[in-house]
Protein backbone atom coordinates (compact mmCIF):
# COMPACT_ATOMS: atom_id res chain seq x y z
CA UNK A 1 0.00 0.00 0.00
CA UNK A 2 1.31 3.11 -1.07
CA UNK A 3 0.29 7.04 0.15
CA UNK A 4 -2.01 7.11 -3.18
CA UNK A 5 -3.49 3.53 -2.15
CA UNK A 6 -3.83 5.07 1.56
CA UNK A 7 -5.46 8.31 0.29
CA UNK A 8 -7.89 6.26 -2.14
CA UNK A 9 -9.29 3.79 0.63
CA UNK A 10 -9.64 6.44 2.89
CA UNK A 11 -11.08 9.04 0.82
CA UNK A 12 -13.98 6.43 -0.41
CA UNK A 13 -14.60 5.32 3.22
CA UNK A 14 -15.10 8.54 4.70
CA UNK A 15 -17.14 9.69 1.82
CA UNK A 16 -19.48 6.81 1.94
CA UNK A 17 -20.16 6.71 5.46
CA UNK A 18 -21.09 10.70 5.41
CA UNK A 19 -22.98 10.32 2.60
CA UNK A 20 -25.30 7.95 4.33
CA UNK A 21 -25.45 9.71 7.67
CA UNK A 22 -26.47 12.42 5.62
CA UNK A 23 -29.42 10.69 3.60
CA UNK A 24 -30.45 9.37 6.70
CA UNK A 25 -31.05 12.49 9.21
CA UNK A 26 -34.82 12.57 10.84
CA UNK A 27 -34.28 8.97 11.34
CA UNK A 28 -36.40 9.70 15.00
CA UNK A 29 -38.94 7.31 15.06
CA UNK A 30 -38.79 3.58 15.18
CA UNK A 31 -40.74 3.29 12.10
CA UNK A 32 -38.04 5.73 10.52
CA UNK A 33 -35.45 3.90 12.18
CA UNK A 34 -36.07 0.21 11.36
CA UNK A 35 -38.40 0.84 8.28
CA UNK A 36 -36.99 4.48 6.66
CA UNK A 37 -41.10 5.47 6.67
CA UNK A 38 -41.22 3.41 3.85
CA UNK A 39 -40.03 5.82 1.84
CA UNK A 40 -37.63 4.22 -0.31
CA UNK A 41 -37.29 3.99 -3.96
CA UNK A 42 -36.46 1.02 -5.99
CA UNK A 43 -33.17 1.47 -6.75
CA UNK A 44 -31.59 2.29 -3.32
CA UNK A 45 -33.23 -1.04 -2.01
CA UNK A 46 -31.94 -2.76 -5.19
CA UNK A 47 -28.46 -2.07 -4.44
CA UNK A 48 -28.73 -2.42 -0.99
CA UNK A 49 -29.89 -5.86 -1.68
CA UNK A 50 -27.45 -6.35 -3.50
CA UNK A 51 -24.51 -5.29 -1.54
CA UNK A 52 -26.04 -7.04 1.66
CA UNK A 53 -24.92 -10.31 -0.58
CA UNK A 54 -21.93 -9.40 -1.17
CA UNK A 55 -19.97 -10.00 1.79
CA UNK A 56 -15.71 -9.40 1.23
CA UNK A 57 -15.44 -13.16 1.00
CA UNK A 58 -17.33 -13.84 -1.60
CA UNK A 59 -15.51 -11.27 -3.69
CA UNK A 60 -12.30 -11.89 -2.67
CA UNK A 61 -12.91 -16.15 -3.40
CA UNK A 62 -14.90 -15.90 -6.09
CA UNK A 63 -12.39 -14.24 -8.21
CA UNK A 64 -9.48 -17.23 -6.76
CA UNK A 65 -12.00 -20.07 -6.94
CA UNK A 66 -12.28 -19.66 -11.01
CA UNK A 67 -8.64 -19.29 -11.10
CA UNK A 68 -8.29 -23.10 -9.07
CA UNK A 69 -11.97 -24.53 -10.54
CA UNK A 70 -12.99 -22.51 -13.65
CA UNK A 71 -16.49 -20.60 -13.54
CA UNK A 72 -18.81 -23.46 -12.52
CA UNK A 73 -19.51 -21.64 -9.83
CA UNK A 74 -22.12 -19.30 -11.40
CA UNK A 75 -25.07 -21.79 -11.76
CA UNK A 76 -25.15 -21.75 -8.21
CA UNK A 77 -26.79 -18.21 -8.64
CA UNK A 78 -29.04 -19.83 -11.63
CA UNK A 79 -31.91 -20.10 -9.29
CA UNK A 80 -32.06 -16.38 -8.15
CA UNK A 81 -34.33 -14.75 -10.74
CA UNK A 82 -36.55 -17.87 -10.04
CA UNK A 83 -36.93 -17.00 -6.21
CA UNK A 84 -37.31 -12.81 -7.20
CA UNK A 85 -40.64 -13.63 -9.29
CA UNK A 86 -41.80 -16.03 -6.83
CA UNK A 87 -41.12 -13.63 -3.93
CA UNK A 88 -42.32 -10.47 -5.84
CA UNK A 89 -45.65 -12.30 -6.54
CA UNK A 90 -45.86 -13.37 -2.87
CA UNK A 91 -44.04 -12.29 0.05
CA UNK A 92 -43.76 -8.68 -0.97
CA UNK A 93 -47.51 -7.71 -1.35
CA UNK A 94 -48.35 -10.00 2.10
CA UNK A 95 -45.31 -8.58 3.93
CA UNK A 96 -45.90 -5.01 2.69
CA UNK A 97 -50.21 -5.29 3.41
CA UNK A 98 -49.70 -6.91 6.68
CA UNK A 99 -47.84 -3.65 7.74
CA UNK A 100 -45.09 -5.16 10.07
CA UNK A 101 -41.24 -4.80 10.86
CA UNK A 102 -40.19 -8.28 10.45
CA UNK A 103 -40.86 -11.53 8.60
CA UNK A 104 -41.58 -13.53 11.78
CA UNK A 105 -44.37 -10.79 13.00
CA UNK A 106 -46.38 -11.95 9.67
CA UNK A 107 -46.08 -15.60 11.24
CA UNK A 108 -47.47 -14.19 14.65
CA UNK A 109 -50.66 -12.35 12.34
CA UNK A 110 -51.01 -16.05 9.97
CA UNK A 111 -50.18 -18.54 12.84
CA UNK A 112 -49.60 -18.15 16.49
CA UNK A 113 -46.86 -16.72 19.43
CA UNK A 114 -45.61 -19.65 19.45
CA UNK A 115 -44.77 -19.93 15.68
CA UNK A 116 -43.11 -16.39 15.74
CA UNK A 117 -41.41 -17.01 18.96
CA UNK A 118 -39.68 -19.93 17.07
CA UNK A 119 -38.97 -18.20 13.71
CA UNK A 120 -37.38 -15.44 15.21
CA UNK A 121 -35.30 -17.80 17.24
CA UNK A 122 -34.05 -19.19 14.29
CA UNK A 123 -32.95 -16.14 12.69
CA UNK A 124 -31.43 -14.89 15.99
CA UNK A 125 -29.30 -18.01 16.20
CA UNK A 126 -28.46 -18.29 12.28
CA UNK A 127 -27.26 -14.77 11.54
CA UNK A 128 -25.74 -14.52 15.18
CA UNK A 129 -23.55 -17.17 14.61
CA UNK A 130 -22.55 -15.58 10.90
CA UNK A 131 -22.16 -11.92 11.83
CA UNK A 132 -18.64 -12.83 13.24
CA UNK A 133 -17.25 -14.12 9.91
CA UNK A 134 -18.80 -11.46 7.93
CA UNK A 135 -15.88 -9.30 9.60
CA UNK A 136 -13.09 -12.03 10.66
CA UNK A 137 -13.04 -13.69 7.28
CA UNK A 138 -11.78 -10.08 5.61
CA UNK A 139 -9.54 -8.96 8.31
CA UNK A 140 -7.60 -12.27 8.38
CA UNK A 141 -7.53 -12.16 4.20
CA UNK A 142 -5.88 -9.00 5.02
CA UNK A 143 -3.32 -9.67 7.41
CA UNK A 144 -1.99 -12.45 5.40
CA UNK A 145 -1.42 -10.19 2.30
CA UNK A 146 -0.29 -6.87 4.50
CA UNK A 147 0.73 -8.27 7.53
CA UNK A 148 -1.79 -6.08 9.00
CA UNK A 149 -3.12 -6.99 12.61
CA UNK A 150 -6.74 -8.77 11.79
CA UNK A 151 -7.69 -7.37 15.65
CA UNK A 152 -6.97 -3.91 14.34
CA UNK A 153 -8.88 -4.48 10.93
CA UNK A 154 -11.41 -6.01 12.64
CA UNK A 155 -11.88 -3.17 14.98
CA UNK A 156 -12.07 -0.07 12.62
CA UNK A 157 -14.21 -1.71 10.40
CA UNK A 158 -16.46 -2.79 13.40
CA UNK A 159 -16.29 0.47 14.78
CA UNK A 160 -17.42 2.33 11.70
CA UNK A 161 -20.04 0.16 11.13
CA UNK A 162 -21.45 0.43 14.05
CA UNK A 163 -21.23 4.12 14.13
CA UNK A 164 -23.31 4.91 11.15
CA UNK A 165 -25.65 2.10 12.09
CA UNK A 166 -26.37 2.99 15.40
CA UNK A 167 -27.09 7.09 14.49
CA UNK A 168 -29.11 6.56 10.96
CA UNK A 169 -30.79 3.15 11.23
CA UNK A 170 -31.80 1.66 7.89
CA UNK A 171 -31.60 4.59 5.87
CA UNK A 172 -27.72 5.09 6.89
CA UNK A 173 -27.17 1.52 5.79
CA UNK A 174 -29.47 1.60 2.43
CA UNK A 175 -27.37 4.84 1.37
CA UNK A 176 -24.08 3.68 2.40
CA UNK A 177 -25.00 0.08 0.94
CA UNK A 178 -25.66 2.03 -2.78
CA UNK A 179 -22.41 3.80 -2.34
CA UNK A 180 -20.24 0.52 -1.58
CA UNK A 181 -22.28 -1.11 -4.19
CA UNK A 182 -21.28 1.54 -6.75
CA UNK A 183 -17.62 1.23 -5.54
CA UNK A 184 -17.51 -2.69 -6.00
CA UNK A 185 -18.87 -2.17 -9.65
CA UNK A 186 -16.18 0.37 -10.24
CA UNK A 187 -13.30 -1.92 -8.49
CA UNK A 188 -14.71 -5.19 -10.85
CA UNK A 189 -14.41 -3.16 -13.93
CA UNK A 190 -11.16 -1.41 -13.12
CA UNK A 191 -9.58 -5.08 -11.97
CA UNK A 192 -10.74 -6.16 -15.66
CA UNK A 193 -8.87 -3.59 -17.81
CA UNK A 194 -5.95 -3.70 -15.98
CA UNK A 195 -5.70 -7.68 -15.83
CA UNK A 196 -6.63 -7.75 -19.89
CA UNK A 197 -3.70 -4.44 -20.20
CA UNK A 198 -1.34 -6.81 -18.22
CA UNK A 199 -1.49 -9.40 -20.78
CA UNK A 200 1.49 -9.81 -22.82
CA UNK A 201 1.58 -7.77 -26.09
CA UNK A 202 1.07 -10.37 -28.35
CA UNK A 203 -2.02 -11.83 -26.17
CA UNK A 204 -5.39 -11.02 -27.23
CA UNK A 205 -8.38 -11.10 -25.61
CA UNK A 206 -9.16 -14.21 -27.45
CA UNK A 207 -6.32 -16.00 -27.43
CA UNK A 208 -6.58 -15.74 -23.75
CA UNK A 209 -10.04 -16.85 -23.49
CA UNK A 210 -9.49 -19.83 -25.45
CA UNK A 211 -5.93 -20.41 -22.97
CA UNK A 212 -8.77 -20.35 -20.21
CA UNK A 213 -11.06 -22.68 -22.30
CA UNK A 214 -8.27 -24.98 -22.69
CA UNK A 215 -7.52 -25.27 -19.25
CA UNK A 216 -11.24 -25.63 -18.24
CA UNK A 217 -11.77 -22.48 -16.53
CA UNK A 218 -14.64 -21.07 -18.81
CA UNK A 219 -16.91 -24.56 -17.69
CA UNK A 220 -19.71 -22.49 -16.79
CA UNK A 221 -22.52 -25.09 -17.29
CA UNK A 222 -23.02 -28.55 -16.67
CA UNK A 223 -25.98 -30.80 -17.06
CA UNK A 224 -24.47 -33.67 -15.00
CA UNK A 225 -27.04 -35.30 -12.45
CA UNK A 226 -24.50 -36.31 -9.88
CA UNK A 227 -26.43 -35.10 -6.27
CA UNK A 228 -23.03 -35.52 -4.44
CA UNK A 229 -21.38 -32.53 -7.33
CA UNK A 230 -21.80 -29.09 -5.75
CA UNK A 231 -22.79 -26.85 -9.02
CA UNK A 232 -24.36 -28.25 -12.24
CA UNK A 233 -27.32 -26.84 -14.15
CA UNK A 234 -30.05 -28.65 -11.75
CA UNK A 235 -28.25 -27.96 -8.52
CA UNK A 236 -28.39 -24.51 -9.19
CA UNK A 237 -31.77 -24.23 -10.45
CA UNK A 238 -33.53 -26.08 -7.72
CA UNK A 239 -31.36 -25.97 -4.74
CA UNK A 240 -30.03 -22.53 -5.74
CA UNK A 241 -34.26 -21.20 -6.13
CA UNK A 242 -34.63 -23.11 -2.77
CA UNK A 243 -31.65 -21.06 -1.12
CA UNK A 244 -32.47 -17.85 -2.94
CA UNK A 245 -36.16 -18.47 -1.39
CA UNK A 246 -35.05 -18.64 1.89
CA UNK A 247 -32.61 -16.18 2.08
CA UNK A 248 -34.52 -13.32 0.21
CA UNK A 249 -38.07 -14.48 1.47
CA UNK A 250 -37.19 -15.29 5.09
CA UNK A 251 -34.28 -13.90 6.25
CA UNK A 252 -34.99 -10.53 8.23
CA UNK A 253 -31.46 -9.06 7.32
CA UNK A 254 -32.78 -9.09 3.36
CA UNK A 255 -36.84 -8.71 4.12
CA UNK A 256 -36.16 -5.37 5.76
CA UNK A 257 -34.62 -3.97 2.60
CA UNK A 258 -37.59 -4.41 0.46
CA UNK A 259 -39.86 -3.84 3.56
CA UNK A 260 -38.70 -0.13 3.03
CA UNK A 261 -40.09 0.44 -0.40
CA UNK A 262 -42.52 3.11 -0.93
CA UNK A 263 -45.01 0.73 -1.98
CA UNK A 264 -45.90 -2.74 -3.43
CA UNK A 265 -44.23 -2.25 -6.91
CA UNK A 266 -40.81 -0.65 -6.04
CA UNK A 267 -40.11 -3.24 -3.16
CA UNK A 268 -41.14 -5.95 -6.50
CA UNK A 269 -38.83 -3.86 -8.62
CA UNK A 270 -35.95 -3.49 -5.74
CA UNK A 271 -36.01 -7.75 -6.48
CA UNK A 272 -36.60 -8.32 -9.67
CA UNK A 273 -33.66 -5.93 -10.71
CA UNK A 274 -31.56 -8.27 -8.66
CA UNK A 275 -33.05 -10.40 -10.88
CA UNK A 276 -32.15 -9.34 -13.93
CA UNK A 277 -28.16 -8.19 -12.44
CA UNK A 278 -27.07 -10.94 -10.46
CA UNK A 279 -26.35 -13.72 -12.63
CA UNK A 280 -23.99 -11.37 -15.20
CA UNK A 281 -22.50 -9.78 -12.05
CA UNK A 282 -21.10 -12.82 -10.87
CA UNK A 283 -20.33 -14.12 -14.33
CA UNK A 284 -18.25 -11.28 -14.53
CA UNK A 285 -16.55 -11.56 -11.18
CA UNK A 286 -15.57 -15.25 -12.56
CA UNK A 287 -14.88 -13.95 -15.54
CA UNK A 288 -12.01 -11.72 -13.84
CA UNK A 289 -10.46 -14.90 -12.11
CA UNK A 290 -10.26 -16.68 -15.39
CA UNK A 291 -8.35 -13.69 -16.87
CA UNK A 292 -6.06 -13.79 -13.75
CA UNK A 293 -5.25 -17.31 -14.40
CA UNK A 294 -3.85 -16.15 -17.93
CA UNK A 295 -1.79 -13.76 -16.34
CA UNK A 296 -0.38 -16.00 -14.68
CA UNK A 297 0.52 -18.66 -18.01
CA UNK A 298 2.90 -15.70 -18.90
CA UNK A 299 4.29 -14.35 -15.29
CA UNK A 300 5.46 -16.54 -13.30
CA UNK A 301 3.05 -17.05 -9.97
CA UNK A 302 4.22 -18.29 -6.35
CA UNK A 303 3.90 -21.96 -5.87
CA UNK A 304 1.59 -20.79 -2.87
CA UNK A 305 -0.34 -17.35 -2.80
CA UNK A 306 -0.48 -17.16 0.63
CA UNK A 307 3.33 -15.27 2.00
CA UNK A 308 3.28 -16.89 5.35
CA UNK A 309 3.12 -20.70 4.48
CA UNK A 310 5.29 -20.38 1.46
CA UNK A 311 7.80 -19.27 3.65
CA UNK A 312 6.91 -22.09 6.32
CA UNK A 313 7.78 -24.71 3.67
CA UNK A 314 10.67 -23.05 2.22
CA UNK A 315 12.41 -23.03 4.94
CA UNK A 316 12.09 -26.98 4.77
CA UNK A 317 14.83 -27.26 1.97
CA UNK A 318 15.56 -30.89 1.14
CA UNK A 319 11.33 -31.52 0.66
CA UNK A 320 10.51 -27.82 -0.65
CA UNK A 321 13.41 -28.07 -3.54
CA UNK A 322 11.95 -31.08 -5.77
CA UNK A 323 8.69 -29.60 -5.70
CA UNK A 324 9.68 -25.94 -6.37
CA UNK A 325 11.71 -27.38 -9.03
CA UNK A 326 9.31 -29.62 -10.62
CA UNK A 327 6.48 -26.42 -10.32
CA UNK A 328 9.69 -24.34 -12.23
CA UNK A 329 9.70 -26.59 -15.19
CA UNK A 330 6.06 -27.53 -15.27
CA UNK A 331 5.57 -23.21 -15.56
CA UNK A 332 7.78 -23.39 -18.84
CA UNK A 333 6.35 -26.24 -20.73
CA UNK A 334 2.88 -24.25 -20.09
CA UNK A 335 3.99 -21.01 -20.98
CA UNK A 336 5.78 -22.49 -24.01
CA UNK A 337 3.15 -24.83 -24.96
CA UNK A 338 0.76 -21.30 -24.92
CA UNK A 339 2.60 -19.27 -26.94
CA UNK A 340 3.31 -22.31 -29.41
CA UNK A 341 -0.99 -22.82 -29.29
CA UNK A 342 -1.19 -18.83 -30.00
CA UNK A 343 1.23 -19.14 -33.47
CA UNK A 344 -0.33 -22.36 -34.44
CA UNK A 345 -3.94 -20.35 -34.03
CA UNK A 346 -2.53 -17.83 -36.35
CA UNK A 347 -1.13 -20.05 -38.80
CA UNK A 348 -4.48 -21.44 -39.23
CA UNK A 349 -2.66 -24.67 -37.87
CA UNK A 350 -5.60 -27.21 -36.40
CA UNK A 351 -2.16 -30.20 -36.19
CA UNK A 352 -0.39 -27.07 -34.40
CA UNK A 353 -2.96 -26.22 -32.18
CA UNK A 354 -4.47 -29.44 -31.55
CA UNK A 355 -0.40 -30.65 -30.32
CA UNK A 356 0.32 -27.81 -28.08
CA UNK A 357 -3.01 -28.16 -26.58
CA UNK A 358 -1.89 -31.53 -25.84
CA UNK A 359 1.33 -30.01 -24.21
CA UNK A 360 -0.61 -27.01 -22.45
CA UNK A 361 -2.73 -29.52 -20.58
CA UNK A 362 -0.16 -32.23 -19.42
CA UNK A 363 1.67 -29.18 -18.08
CA UNK A 364 -1.25 -27.74 -16.60
CA UNK A 365 -1.94 -31.17 -14.33
CA UNK A 366 1.57 -31.25 -13.03
CA UNK A 367 1.82 -27.30 -12.30
CA UNK A 368 -1.87 -28.44 -10.25
CA UNK A 369 -0.21 -31.67 -8.81
CA UNK A 370 3.02 -29.39 -7.87
CA UNK A 371 0.61 -26.93 -6.12
CA UNK A 372 -1.28 -29.89 -4.55
CA UNK A 373 2.03 -31.34 -3.07
CA UNK A 374 2.94 -27.94 -1.89
CA UNK A 375 -0.06 -27.56 0.03
CA UNK A 376 0.38 -31.15 1.74
CA UNK A 377 4.07 -29.93 2.82
CA UNK A 378 2.13 -26.80 4.54
CA UNK A 379 -0.25 -29.43 6.31
CA UNK A 380 3.08 -31.83 7.00
CA UNK A 381 4.65 -28.81 8.69
CA UNK A 382 2.60 -28.10 11.65
CA UNK A 383 0.59 -25.53 9.41
CA UNK A 384 -3.17 -24.99 8.85
CA UNK A 385 -4.60 -28.79 8.00
CA UNK A 386 -6.95 -28.50 5.16
CA UNK A 387 -4.65 -25.79 3.79
CA UNK A 388 -6.25 -23.65 0.91
CA UNK A 389 -5.07 -20.38 -1.28
CA UNK A 390 -7.88 -19.66 -3.23
CA UNK A 391 -8.97 -16.27 -0.98
CA UNK A 392 -5.28 -15.06 -1.44
CA UNK A 393 -4.65 -15.34 -5.09
CA UNK A 394 -6.87 -12.40 -6.14
CA UNK A 395 -5.25 -9.78 -3.68
CA UNK A 396 -2.01 -11.43 -4.44
CA UNK A 397 -1.88 -10.45 -7.70
CA UNK A 398 -3.47 -7.01 -6.92
CA UNK A 399 -0.81 -5.92 -4.50
CA UNK A 400 1.96 -6.99 -7.07
CA UNK A 401 1.13 -6.44 -10.60
CA UNK A 402 -1.69 -3.07 -9.95
CA UNK A 403 -0.50 0.37 -10.06
CA UNK A 404 -0.72 2.63 -7.10
CA UNK A 405 -3.96 3.94 -6.05
CA UNK A 406 -5.63 0.93 -7.90
CA UNK A 407 -4.69 -1.26 -4.87
CA UNK A 408 -6.46 1.32 -2.47
CA UNK A 409 -10.28 1.06 -4.80
CA UNK A 410 -9.81 -2.42 -4.63
CA UNK A 411 -8.99 -2.58 -0.22
CA UNK A 412 -12.08 -0.39 -0.36
CA UNK A 413 -13.75 -2.48 -2.56
CA UNK A 414 -13.29 -5.39 0.17
CA UNK A 415 -14.11 -2.94 3.04
CA UNK A 416 -17.41 -1.77 1.25
CA UNK A 417 -18.45 -5.36 0.87
CA UNK A 418 -17.54 -6.39 4.31
CA UNK A 419 -19.38 -3.20 5.98
CA UNK A 420 -22.64 -3.76 3.55
CA UNK A 421 -22.91 -7.12 4.72
CA UNK A 422 -22.13 -6.29 8.31
CA UNK A 423 -24.69 -3.19 8.94
CA UNK A 424 -27.61 -5.27 7.36
CA UNK A 425 -26.48 -8.08 9.66
CA UNK A 426 -26.28 -5.80 13.15
CA UNK A 427 -28.87 -3.37 11.96
CA UNK A 428 -31.87 -6.47 11.45
CA UNK A 429 -30.80 -8.51 14.37
CA UNK A 430 -31.63 -5.28 16.59
CA UNK A 431 -34.79 -4.97 14.74
CA UNK A 432 -35.83 -8.86 15.49
CA UNK A 433 -34.44 -8.45 19.03
CA UNK A 434 -36.60 -5.33 19.74
CA UNK A 435 -39.66 -6.31 17.87
CA UNK A 436 -40.11 -9.91 17.78
CA UNK A 437 -38.59 -10.35 21.61
CA UNK A 438 -38.45 -6.76 23.66
CA UNK A 439 -41.62 -5.54 22.49
CA UNK A 440 -43.40 -8.61 22.40
CA UNK A 441 -42.42 -10.37 25.40
CA UNK A 442 -40.54 -7.92 28.10
CA UNK A 443 -42.08 -4.56 27.59
CA UNK A 444 -45.20 -4.24 25.44
CA UNK A 445 -46.33 -0.58 26.41
CA UNK A 446 -43.69 1.40 25.86
CA UNK A 447 -43.26 5.09 24.24
CA UNK A 448 -41.97 5.27 20.32
CA UNK A 449 -39.14 6.71 22.14
CA UNK A 450 -38.04 4.01 24.13
CA UNK A 451 -38.27 1.12 21.43
CA UNK A 452 -35.91 3.84 19.32
CA UNK A 453 -33.41 3.92 22.00
CA UNK A 454 -33.97 0.37 23.02
CA UNK A 455 -33.06 -0.33 18.71
CA UNK A 456 -30.08 1.85 19.31
CA UNK A 457 -28.88 -0.05 22.05
CA UNK A 458 -29.80 -3.71 20.65
CA UNK A 459 -27.67 -2.29 17.48
CA UNK A 460 -24.53 -1.22 19.83
CA UNK A 461 -24.89 -4.91 21.38
CA UNK A 462 -24.96 -6.83 18.08
CA UNK A 463 -21.82 -4.82 16.80
CA UNK A 464 -20.09 -5.14 19.60
CA UNK A 465 -21.37 -9.14 19.78
CA UNK A 466 -19.90 -9.03 16.35
CA UNK A 467 -16.63 -7.72 16.83
CA UNK A 468 -15.77 -9.97 20.10
CA UNK A 469 -16.90 -12.97 18.13
CA UNK A 470 -14.21 -11.84 15.32
CA UNK A 471 -11.91 -10.67 18.26
CA UNK A 472 -11.87 -14.44 18.74
CA UNK A 473 -11.88 -16.31 15.71
CA UNK A 474 -7.96 -16.76 15.33
CA UNK A 475 -8.59 -18.63 18.32
CA UNK A 476 -11.39 -20.90 17.16
CA UNK A 477 -9.67 -21.39 14.00
CA UNK A 478 -11.63 -23.41 11.56
CA UNK A 479 -14.45 -23.74 14.05
CA UNK A 480 -15.58 -20.11 13.18
CA UNK A 481 -16.14 -21.69 9.79
CA UNK A 482 -17.53 -24.46 10.94
CA UNK A 483 -20.34 -22.17 13.09
CA UNK A 484 -20.75 -20.03 10.00
CA UNK A 485 -21.85 -23.86 8.15
CA UNK A 486 -24.58 -24.68 11.13
CA UNK A 487 -26.02 -21.23 10.55
CA UNK A 488 -26.73 -22.95 7.08
CA UNK A 489 -28.98 -25.70 8.32
CA UNK A 490 -32.06 -23.03 9.66
CA UNK A 491 -32.89 -21.90 6.18
CA UNK A 492 -35.25 -24.88 4.64
CA UNK A 493 -37.01 -24.98 7.79
CA UNK A 494 -38.07 -21.09 8.02
CA UNK A 495 -38.53 -21.30 4.01
CA UNK A 496 -41.40 -23.71 5.04
CA UNK A 497 -43.02 -22.14 7.61
CA UNK A 498 -43.52 -19.54 5.33
CA UNK A 499 -45.02 -21.84 2.22
CA UNK A 500 -47.01 -23.01 5.12
CA UNK A 501 -48.17 -19.32 5.83
CA UNK A 502 -48.50 -18.20 2.16
CA UNK A 503 -50.37 -21.13 0.72
CA UNK A 504 -51.67 -23.91 3.17
CA UNK A 505 -54.99 -21.94 4.34
CA UNK A 506 -55.77 -25.31 6.48
CA UNK A 507 -53.01 -25.30 8.07
CA UNK A 508 -52.85 -23.90 11.58
CA UNK A 509 -50.16 -22.78 14.45
CA UNK A 510 -49.79 -26.18 16.01
CA UNK A 511 -48.87 -27.62 12.31
CA UNK A 512 -46.61 -25.27 11.81
CA UNK A 513 -44.98 -25.75 14.94
CA UNK A 514 -44.30 -29.39 14.52
CA UNK A 515 -43.45 -28.63 11.05
CA UNK A 516 -40.96 -26.76 11.97
CA UNK A 517 -39.45 -29.24 14.02
CA UNK A 518 -39.63 -31.84 12.14
CA UNK A 519 -38.06 -29.84 9.14
CA UNK A 520 -35.14 -28.94 11.28
CA UNK A 521 -34.97 -32.57 12.65
CA UNK A 522 -34.58 -33.61 8.88
CA UNK A 523 -31.99 -31.41 7.76
CA UNK A 524 -30.08 -32.18 10.87
CA UNK A 525 -30.38 -36.04 10.07
CA UNK A 526 -29.34 -34.99 5.94
CA UNK A 527 -26.01 -33.12 7.67
CA UNK A 528 -25.17 -35.92 9.79
CA UNK A 529 -25.88 -38.85 8.12
CA UNK A 530 -25.35 -38.53 4.18
CA UNK A 531 -23.45 -36.47 1.56
CA UNK A 532 -25.75 -34.85 -0.35
CA UNK A 533 -24.26 -31.21 -0.99
CA UNK A 534 -25.80 -29.08 1.14
CA UNK A 535 -27.53 -26.93 -1.50
CA UNK A 536 -30.18 -29.82 -1.41
CA UNK A 537 -30.56 -29.28 2.47
CA UNK A 538 -33.30 -26.53 2.08
CA UNK A 539 -35.49 -28.77 -0.45
CA UNK A 540 -35.42 -31.23 2.07
CA UNK A 541 -36.40 -29.01 5.17
CA UNK A 542 -39.05 -27.13 3.50
CA UNK A 543 -40.72 -30.50 2.15
CA UNK A 544 -40.55 -31.74 5.58
CA UNK A 545 -42.33 -28.80 7.47
CA UNK A 546 -45.21 -28.61 4.31
CA UNK A 547 -45.38 -32.43 4.91
CA UNK A 548 -45.62 -32.62 8.32
CA UNK A 549 -47.82 -28.87 9.04
CA UNK A 550 -50.51 -30.66 6.20
CA UNK A 551 -50.42 -33.78 8.08
CA UNK A 552 -51.29 -32.08 11.66
CA UNK A 553 -53.52 -30.03 9.84
CA UNK A 554 -55.19 -32.93 8.62
CA UNK A 555 -55.20 -35.52 11.56
CA UNK A 556 -55.87 -32.35 14.59
CA UNK A 557 -59.33 -31.16 14.62
CA UNK A 558 -58.10 -28.40 16.91
CA UNK A 559 -56.16 -26.95 14.62
CA UNK A 560 -56.05 -23.00 14.25
CA UNK A 561 -57.92 -22.13 10.47
CA UNK A 562 -57.24 -18.84 9.69
CA UNK A 563 -57.38 -17.62 5.94
CA UNK A 564 -53.88 -17.32 4.38
CA UNK A 565 -53.08 -13.37 3.25
CA UNK A 566 -54.27 -12.73 0.29
CA UNK A 567 -52.61 -11.20 -2.66
CA UNK B 1 -47.30 -8.14 -13.68
CA UNK B 2 -47.53 -11.25 -15.40
CA UNK B 3 -45.70 -10.37 -18.31
CA UNK B 4 -42.66 -8.94 -16.00
CA UNK B 5 -42.35 -12.14 -14.99
CA UNK B 6 -42.50 -13.84 -17.82
CA UNK B 7 -39.80 -11.71 -19.51
CA UNK B 8 -37.66 -12.38 -16.40
CA UNK B 9 -37.84 -16.21 -16.75
CA UNK B 10 -37.00 -16.27 -20.36
CA UNK B 11 -34.07 -13.33 -19.58
CA UNK B 12 -32.98 -16.52 -17.39
CA UNK B 13 -33.13 -19.16 -20.10
CA UNK B 14 -31.02 -17.12 -22.58
CA UNK B 15 -28.41 -16.44 -20.08
CA UNK B 16 -28.20 -20.10 -19.63
CA UNK B 17 -28.05 -20.95 -23.18
CA UNK B 18 -25.63 -17.68 -24.23
CA UNK B 19 -23.13 -19.38 -21.57
CA UNK B 20 -23.30 -22.81 -22.76
CA UNK B 21 -22.43 -21.61 -26.09
CA UNK B 22 -19.54 -19.44 -24.80
CA UNK B 23 -18.43 -22.74 -22.80
CA UNK B 24 -18.56 -24.47 -26.40
CA UNK B 25 -16.92 -21.71 -28.19
CA UNK B 26 -14.02 -21.88 -25.94
CA UNK B 27 -13.36 -25.08 -24.75
CA UNK B 28 -11.43 -26.41 -27.63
Amino acid sequence: MRALDWLVLAGSLVFIIAYGLYRSRGSNTVNRYLLAGKTMPWYAMALSIMATQASAITFISTTGQSYVDGMRFVQFYFGLPLAMVILSATAVPIFHRANVYTAYEYLEQRFDAKTRALGSLIFLLQRGFSVGLSLYAPAIVLAVIFGWPDQWTTVIMGTLVITYTVIGGIQAVTWTDVQQMLVIFLGLIVSMIMVVLLLPADVSLLDAMHLAGAAGRLNVVSTSFDWNDRYTLWSGLIGGMFLALSYFGCDQSQVQRYLTGRSIAQSKLSLLFNAMAKVPMQFFILFVGAMVFVFYIFEKPPLLFAPAALSRIEADGPRHRPVETRYSAAFENRRQAASDWIDAHRRDSPDGQARSLARFRQAQQELDAARADGARLVQESGGEQGFNDTNYIFLSFVTRYLPAGFVGLIIAVIFAAAMSTISAEINSLATVSIIDVYRRHVRKDASDRHYLWASRLATVFWGLYAMSFAGYGRKLGSLIEAVNMLGSLFYGTLLGVFVLAFFMRRVGGNGAFVGMLAGEAAILAAFLFTGISFLWYNVIGCVVVVAVGLAVAFFSDGAKRRPAASQ
Amino acid sequence: WRRVYFAVIFYLGVLIVLFYLFMKAFSS
